[in-house]
């Protein structure tokens, strides 16, 4: 049994062995299920009866999706460029963090909102940047730089809302005041789904597919991602390329940010409770949409309905909060696994027969 | 022959509380808790008062969710009204806004928040507090150490914190006046390496006993190391240090859940008589215990050392450990008469925070921004004035 490389492997191929790779991490979660004393059965059909076929468990959906379609959309297109973006949760929470400040310190008016959608993309876009720079300055590997940058803005944000920022009507609490009322977003009456940056996820979703597929922008990023010396042998100017990109992918998180502060928190508080992961999740639905930003509009609502779905068996089930991690984690793990299987063809033959390069066959 | 009896009594009263689950309306009471039932600290004290208060209360059903996001108290509790709760108890300061708002949303609920303080005719807020017994532990730690120099590993620096740690402050000082208390903030509830480092850090600067507020039990097992006397927090830690732990708080908030279910299911407390129902209980409601372990308020290791201090209260000669009996005693009566935050009390700025002959109120203690004389280190948003 060995593997042999395919060249062009078909978009075919890729659906077919990323449904099965989600089928297998179903089946090994299902035996998690089965372990801890559930049926497996059962615990999938509350998932679904919990999320996609109750209005409140839809509308949980929802409120799960905006900031991994944001988050997500915006990494398909860094994994495109060949820049590993592990940092959304820290770009998340600079998007949050500037738009407190223009909600907290600067007058309210009808521009307060679209201010704060722009703060927080630059914020979280400009932490993107600095780990790009990094990278074409130093070359800083950018999966340690983003990671680490996370930190940095956890305890950025700790340090704001324990310190300068603290609220005056939080008895003590760490937490900042709450935003005036021209400062939080619009909800679908009882429940928290702040629909002004659900439709701006996915016209953006929809936006970045066709710059990368129908823009001359689309076609040099792709370039300097799949072959970074060719890109530079055509003449492409790569760090201006990357620059544009990680301002995109950086600032998308930064807008999920301001999302969650401005239309479920209405003020800062512990950043934990901000991001929740966001950030991480993010990248199995990046990864699931197989850099294309216009499937994340299928992948975020599957990891949704995963992170709603988790919320349902805590509930109705008992099952441990740790579900939640266990099955995105068995998720991703799988996703990676199969990759191997869309690039080679699994040969059951003994003999040793190199085919595509080399020996003619 | 006595098993086949315990048997047949078991199952009798199971038998009697399948029964009246049936007859009676009980209402099915639900818990949204912030953490990990298993973490040592704050959701597992919620947790085993919860199945402590479904034996008292016969037919009475209960439910929980744990790890629950702040951002998420809303749905959780949408979908546990859906599921049938007629009670919701909410226990964190974090859920405050949004029970309030659930608490419109159904006004056939009853709602319940710990440590909060908005309420509404079917919300109240409940509270256990250990200030008394930090003063007490303060007592015996300073007692206990040559010096008077003690360490402290706090939280966060909310009122609540800086309510213990001033109250550890102050039964320190009256033991040993001129004791310190070295604070260290980690910033988390729920972080075993930054509480291992800041015990350490407090032991290499001299600290001879610890205290602490957090939800761990690092601070015990880095003080075992170490051989340093600690008082454990919030349940007993004495397992994890038997040869140190001295003293410490336990608490017991099935004495404010079983009160309270007792009134729903009579009556008392229903969706519209909740306005003014704030617990605030405390020793002399058996809602919190000083002890090592429960039944055991002083490790028996250190009565020797204990009593060989001597204090003077009000002209007699006495010994810490009497003393801290004394007044444990005392609190947990029906009527206290002594409270650790009797005026005069200045703040460690020279400011008198609470007048002579007075005690300083609910609201005093729950919005504390000031701190006692000796404690040392920098607290955040320290009023100047």
């Amino acid at each position: 049994m060995r593997f042999t490389p395919l060249l062009n492997p078909s978009r075919w191929r890729t659906l077919q062995v990323s449904s099965l790779a989600v089928i297998v991490a179903l089946l090994i979660v299902g035996i998690v299920f089965a372990l801890s004393g559930v049926n497996p059965l059962t615990a999938y059909w509350e998932m679904l009866r919990g999320t996609l076929l109750d209005s409140r468990g839809l509308a949980e959906v929802a409120r799960r999706m905006i900031p991994l379609l944001l988050i997500g959309a915006g990494l398909t297109l860094a994994f495109r460029a060949q820049f590993f973006n592990i940092g959304a949760e820290g770009q998340l929470l600079f998007g949050a963090m500037a738009a407190g400040a223009v909600a907290l310190f600067l007058p309210i008016t009808p521009l307060t909102l679209p201010l704060m959608f722009a703060a927080g993309a630059l914020a979280g876009g400009g932490l993107a940047l600095l780990a790009a720079w990094l990278r074409q300055r130093f070359a800083v590997n950018e999966i340690l730089s983003t990671l680490m940058l996370n930190y940095g803005a956890f305890y950025l944000m700790l340090y704001l809302i324990g310190g300068p920022w603290k609220g005056k009507n939080v008895r003590g609490f760490m937490y900042s005041d709450e935003f005036a009322a021209g400062a939080q977003l619009p909800m679908i009456p009882n429940t928290l789904v702040h629909y002004p940056t659900l439709v701006l996820a996915i016209l953006l979703a929809i936006a970045l597919q066709i710059l990368l597929t129908r823009t001359t922008l689309g076609f040099e990023l792709r370039v300097v991602g799949e072959n970074s010396s060719a890109a530079k042998y055509a003449g492409l100017k790569t760090s201006s390329i990357v620059t544009i990109m990680a301002l995109i992918t950086g600032g998308l998180a930064g807008l999920a940010g301001v999302g969650e502060v401005a239309g479920i928190h209405h003020r800062l508080l512990e950043p934990g409770q901000i991001s929740l992961g966001y950030g991480f999740t993010a990248v199995i639905v990046a990864w699931l949409a197989r850099g294309n930003p216009g499937l994340t509009l299928l992948t975020a609502p599957l990891m949704a309905v995963i992170l709603a779905g988790g919320d349902v068996l805590k509930i109705s089930l008992n099952l441990p909060f740790r579900i939640v991690d266990v099955f995105s984690g068995v998720m991703l793990l799988c996703l990676i696994a199969s990759e191997i299987f869309i690039t080679n063809k699994l040969v059951w033959s003994r003999a040793v027969k190199p085919t595509g390069s080399g020996g003619a066959s | 022959m006595k098993n086949v009896l315990m048997l047949a009594a078991v199952a009798g009263l199971v038998g009697v509380g399948l029964h009246s689950s049936a007859q009676t309306s009980v209402p099915k009471s639900c818990f949204v808790y912030v953490g990990p039932v298993g973490d040592i600290g704050w959701t597992f004290a919620h947790n085993e008062a919860r199945l402590l208060t479904e034996k008292a209360i016969p037919g009475l059903e209960t439910k929980f969710v744990e790890s629950v996001p702040e951002a998420q108290a809303m749905p959780t509790i949408d979908k546990l009204v859906g599921d049938g709760c007629k009670v919701v108890f909410t226990t964190s300061f974090g859920f405050m806004d949004q029970t309030l708002e659930a608490a419109k949303k159904y006004p056939d609920v009853i709602f319940a928040h710990t440590s909060g303080y908005k309420r509404a005719p079917n919300m109240a807020t409940y509270m256990a507090d250990f200030y008394q017994i930090y003063y007490l532990n303060g007592m015996m730690a300073a007692a206990l150490s040559k010096t008077g120099k003690l360490g402290y590993v706090g939280a966060f620096p909310i009122p609540e914190l800086k309510r213990h740690i001033s109250a550890f402050a102050l039964g320190a000082r009256a033991v040993n006046p001129k004791a310190t208390v070295n604070v260290k903030w980690i910033n988390a509830w729920f972080d075993p390496v930054k509480a291992r480092e800041a015990a350490e850090s407090l032991i290499s600067e001299g600290a001879e006993a610890l205290a602490f507020t957090e939800d761990t039990a690092t601070v015990v097992q880095t003080a075992a190391k170490k051989n340093i006397p600690v008082f454990s927090h919030y349940n007993s830690m004495y397992k994890f240090g038997p040869d140190v732990v001295v003293s410490g708080q336990l608490v017991h908030w099935e004495k404010i859940y079983i009160d309270f279910m007792k009134k729903v299911v009579a009556g008392g407390y229903n969706t519209k008589s909740l306005q003014n129902v704030d617990y605030w209980w405390l020793l002399r409601e058996k809602a919190v215990e000083l002890g090592a372990q429960n039944g055991m308020p002083i490790n028996p290791k250190f009565m020797a050392r204990l009593k060989a201090v001597s204090i003077t209260v009000a002209g007699k000669k006495t010994n810490v450990y009497d003393r801290v009996m004394a007044l444990n005693a005392d609190m947990s009566s029906a009527k206290p008469t002594f409270d650790p935050y009797t005026g005069p009390i200045m703040d460690r700025n020279g400011i008198l925070r609470v007048p002579a002959g007075k005690v300083a109120s609910i609201g005093d203690l729950n919005s504390m921004g000031w701190v006692a004389p000796g404690v040392l280190g920098e607290i955040a948003d320290e009023p100047a004035k």
